[in-house]
């Protein structure tokens, strides 16, 4: 049994020896040493110069404002999904995993087109209120940088809290109900210290997500805003500084290290929650007396239609225009394959190569998650809790780093892979499987151990009691996991921009270079095909029963 | 078939499962072990199926050490609690699932034999889904036997199932298992289940086995308190022996004197009292005798269940059927009982 699981573990061991740990300790020796020597000095040198000290306070200042911003967006939602019914409830909840699996980048791109100065809310509002400016005055600041995380991340806010609320048993409302607790005395005491863990874990979530943010706030933040993510690029693309570079990689990984653990303690408390038999009680939303409650539920479901179809409908309508009119001569474009400047490459040429990426990545991915999200549920042996952390470390460790020790781990001897499309399916696979994991491991949960120990029994190896019994029962959560793996790096920008280079390009990267040279038209044309991707896994998803138990995808 | 399990330890964390337990199975021989929750006794049986390993100790099947063996090559029917069918094969499939590469057996044969066994023909194409739950078990059971096992272990099977079906499962169970001489290992905390199905009934309480004997002997000669009170004995009292009259031990409780019959304890010796419902009789009869009241009447059918308030303190009688001439709550009766109708248990 033992011996299996070494065999097992070797396949996610070899893997991230390589293109983790390896790349990973390069890194740890330029960051601590100088001259051959191993010293602090370059650590020192980061946390004694008041530049880099804003940079990362401002780092955690953007990531606490976007977290509260997620929560004030997200839980009315939340509140929302759980107590009211309404004509398309259940499209709108499974609508909450399409943020999680659109890239970042056309979330930029959308609220460019739509918040921006001459963006289409702002010409919608001075045409109809006939202002001489623009009223609303968002990007290139904190509060836009701010707005589009909310954008990314109160959807996962409003998913994970009301997949426990909903989960809570009314027996226990009841109950105090009985005792003669009041509405409020009932919320606070008895609801929401039983929603507590949700609402820590996901906060604590959403701000290990923005505090790794890269293409929202380069593509938002202009050039006075910066965090640790953008800062490392800069170092380490432009100004060829590996060694500070080197130095920053580890204190962001440090301070992510340290919200992850406390993440993960949350996580952990968060699986207590006692499910009912039965539902909690919900009433219609748009039958009966209007009180206020619903009244202002009615406000925020409108304000919340306009802040997330905004900036996709923009990107639609974008992708259709050229030269003031409409046209598909953006998408014709995409098929072209002569060079473009803004892409270093052809249009035709990046989008096979995004393609070709996420299917090496996901059969990379795929073997390498499975095995680790197995041993995580189902090996008992001694040590295994470290074994895990081990093995699912890269979550801690942003994209841009990731993509940095990839470029410096494989671009010396023997591999000299360096910028090669490898070595960002590589890079891609080191950060999607933990995903694969993430979305196999309930999964694996939910299987009932005594069928194995049933086929055991009557005969089966445990290998083959994997393919006959298990295999069979997870297949469609593999297909959930290769799915959200395609999507995942098929909208992968920050680790592909630091291993790119010139004359490869993805869709994403693509994105981002049309959009800095106010190329909106051809941008969305981009930015289509990658919303396309998202809308297609999302589908997928949806009907591989990314539904099943309402909390079934978790983070 | 024989099976001797020897010494087997085991513990979780430094919880003690199963603490130095032995006992030995007979060829054809049905051993239920008995226990509350968390006793400890579904472990015993996944350490002899090698879903566990033991800490130290050894199991012999046959004289052949099991422990090095596999689970998938020890050639034990296993049944579980919530069945464990596998949801994505049809009922026929699940049945064949242990014979599908065994040469010597025709597959589509054993399977049809097996449903004739459990009364399911027709079932075939069903899935679990598609069952109900006395259905599920009955498939659950025919999958274990279809391997021939000369040993099936099962575990709880009959728990999640409601009162009436588990009866009439329990004596089909019963008849397979006397059908095709099997031998068998029934895990139950329901000391009826264990006392209606087995030869033998061992007792676990916190990892041990407290008793083990036929379903008689350990309904009339508990060996502990806790084997008498996990049998259902409610009547239990403390006392002390003060000495012998007529063959008979003198046992004083509270204040009343009780004869019981000779066990050769000491004067001196603080003991353990216990009298059956049954051995209760409300005329009077019997060596010892003692004046009580009425507090309750529960009619259970086929019996009657009479709460009476005595010097001993609260007894329990039961009388078959109803009696009309019962005095009503509140009213006197003379109890009785004879002196070898009390079962009695030295403190250590």
């Amino acid at each position: 049994m033992r011996k299996g699981w070494f065999v097992l573990l070797a396949i996610p061991a070899g893997f991230l020896a390589l293109v983790f740990y390896y790349p990973l300790g390069l890194i740890l020796r330029t960051g601590l040493s100088e001259g051959g020597r191993l010293t602090l000095a370059p650590l020192q040198e980061i946390l004694a110069d008041s530049y880099y000290l804003h940079l990362i306070v401002f780092t955690i200042e953007q990531a606490a404002l976007s977290t509260l911003a997620s929560l004030a967006i997200g839980l009315p939602g939340a509140y929302l999904l759980t107590r009211y019914t309404f004509p398309g409830k259940e499209t709108i909840r499974s609508l909450t995993v399409v943020p999680f699996v659109l890239p970042a980048i056309t979330v930029a791109l959308g609220f460019i087109l739509f918040f921006g100065n001459s963006g289409h809310l702002n010409r919608f509002l001075m045409s109809i209120f006939h202002l001489a400016r623009p009223p609303v005055r968002l990007l290139y600041s904190l509060r836009g940088i701010v707005l589009a995380h909310a954008f990314y991340n109160a959807p996962i806010v409003t998913r994970m809290v009301n997949a426990v609320w909903e989960g809570l048993d009314p027996a226990i409302d009841e109950a105090s109900i009985s005792l003669g607790a009041g509405r409020l005395r009932r919320f606070l005491g008895i609801t929401l210290p039983r929603l507590a863990p949700a609402l820590l874990s996901s906060a604590a979530l959403v701000f290990i997500f923005t505090f790794l943010s890269f293409p929202i706030v380069l593509s938002l933040g202009g050039a006075r805003y910066a965090t640790i993510e953008v800062e490392i690029y800069t170092l380490t693309r432009t100004l060829l500084d590996y060694r500070l570079g080197s130095a920053l990689i580890l204190v962001e990984t440090f301070l992510s290290l340290g919200f992850t653990y406390l993440y993960l303690r949350t996580e952990g408390r968060f699986a207590s929650t006692t499910r009912g038999d039965r539902e909690i009680p919900t009433q219609p939303l748009l039958r009966g007396p209007l009180t206020i409650g619903k009244w202002l539920l009615l406000v925020y479901s409108f304000l919340a239609a306009i802040f997330f179809l905004g900036p996709i409908v923009s990107i639609l309508a974008d992708s259709l225009r050229a030269g003031g009119g409409w046209t598909f001569s953006n998408y014709c474009e995409l098929l072209s394959l002569s060079y473009s400047p803004f892409l270093g490459s052809s249009p035709l040429h990046t989008v096979l190569n995004s393609f070709l990426i996420a299917g090496i990545s996901t059969l990379i991915a795929l073997p390498v998650g499975t095995a680790v999200a197995w041993f995580a549920v189902r090996s008992r042996l001694p040590g295994r809790r470290i074994i895990e952390s081990i093995l699912m470390a890269p979550l801690a460790v942003s994209s841009v780093a990731i993509g940095f020790a990839v470029l410096r781990g494989l671009s010396g001897s023997p591999l000299h892979l360096g910028g090669t499309l490898l070595a960002i399916a590589l890079a891609h696979g080191i950060l999607t499987y933990p995903f694969v994991v993430r979305s196999l491991r309930p999964v694996l949960e939910g299987l009932d151990v005594g069928l194995i120990e049933a086929a055991r029994s009557l005969g089966a190896s445990r290998v083959r009691a994997f393919f006959e019994v298990e295999f069979p029962l997870i297949r469609r959560g593999l297909l959930v996991a290769a799915v959200f793996a395609i999507a995942l790096s098929m909208g992968e920008m920050s680790a592909t921009i630091m291993l790119m280079r010139p004359g490869l390009s993805t869709i994403p990267v693509a994105v981002y270079g049309l959009l800095s040279a106010r190329q909106f038209g051809a941008a969305s044309a981009m930015a289509v095909v990658l919303i396309a991707v998202t809308a297609f896994s999302f589908l997928a998803i949806d009907l591989l029963g990314g539904r099943e138990g309402k909390g079934g995808l978790r983070w | 078939m024989k099976l001797s399990v020897v010494e087997i330890e085991k513990t979780f964390g430094t919880i003690s499962a199963v603490d130095k337990v032995s006992f030995e199975l007979e060829r054809r021989e049905f051993l239920s072990l008995l226990g509350p929750s968390g006793c400890g006794k579904t472990t015993i049986l996944r350490l002899i199926a090698g879903f566990e390993r033991p800490d130290a100790g050894q199991i012999l099947l046959d004289g052949r050490k099991l422990l090095p063996v596999p689970p998938e090559k020890r050639q034990i029917g296993f049944v579980f609690q919530n069945y464990a069918l596998f949801p994505h094969m049809t009922v026929a499939r699940n049945i064949a699932y242990g014979v599908r590469f065994d040469r010597r057996i025709d597959t589509q044969r054993r399977v049809e034999e097996l449903l004739d066994l459990v009364d399911l023909r027709g079932f075939e194409r069903r899935r679990p889904a598609e069952l109900s739950s006395g259905q599920s078990q009955r498939v659950a059971l025919a999958r274990a036997l279809a391997p021939k096992p000369e040993l099936l272990l099962l575990d709880e099977p009959l728990s999640a199932l409601d009162a009436k079906l588990r009866e009439s499962l329990r004596s089909e169970i019963r008849r397979i298992q006397q059908e095709i001489r099997l031998s068998a290992i029934y895990v139950t905390h329901d000391q009826e289940e264990a006392l209606a199905l087995s030869d033998r009934i061992g007792v676990i309480n916190e990892g041990r086995i407290e008793q083990i004997g036929t379903p008689k002997a350990i309904y009339h000669h508990p060996e502990t308190t806790f084997v008498a009170s996990f049998i259902g004995h409610t009547n239990r009292l403390e006392g002390t022996v003060i000495g012998y009259v007529d063959e008979c031990m003198q046992v004083k409780v509270g204040r009343e004197l009780l004869l019981v019959a000779d066990s050769g304890a000491a004067s001196g010796t603080r003991v353990t009292l216990f009298i059956k419902e049954e051995d209760l009789h409300l005329d009077g009869s019997g060596k010892n005798t003692l004046i009580a009241q009425v507090k309750r009447i529960e009619y259970r059918g086929d019996a009657t269940v009479i709460a009476l308030v005595s010097p001993l303190g609260s007894l329990r009688a039961r009388i078959a059927g109803t009696k009309e001439d019962l005095p009503g709550i509140g009213g006197r009766v003379t109890v009785g009982f004879e002196e070898k109708d009390v079962i009695l248990i030295a403190d250590s």
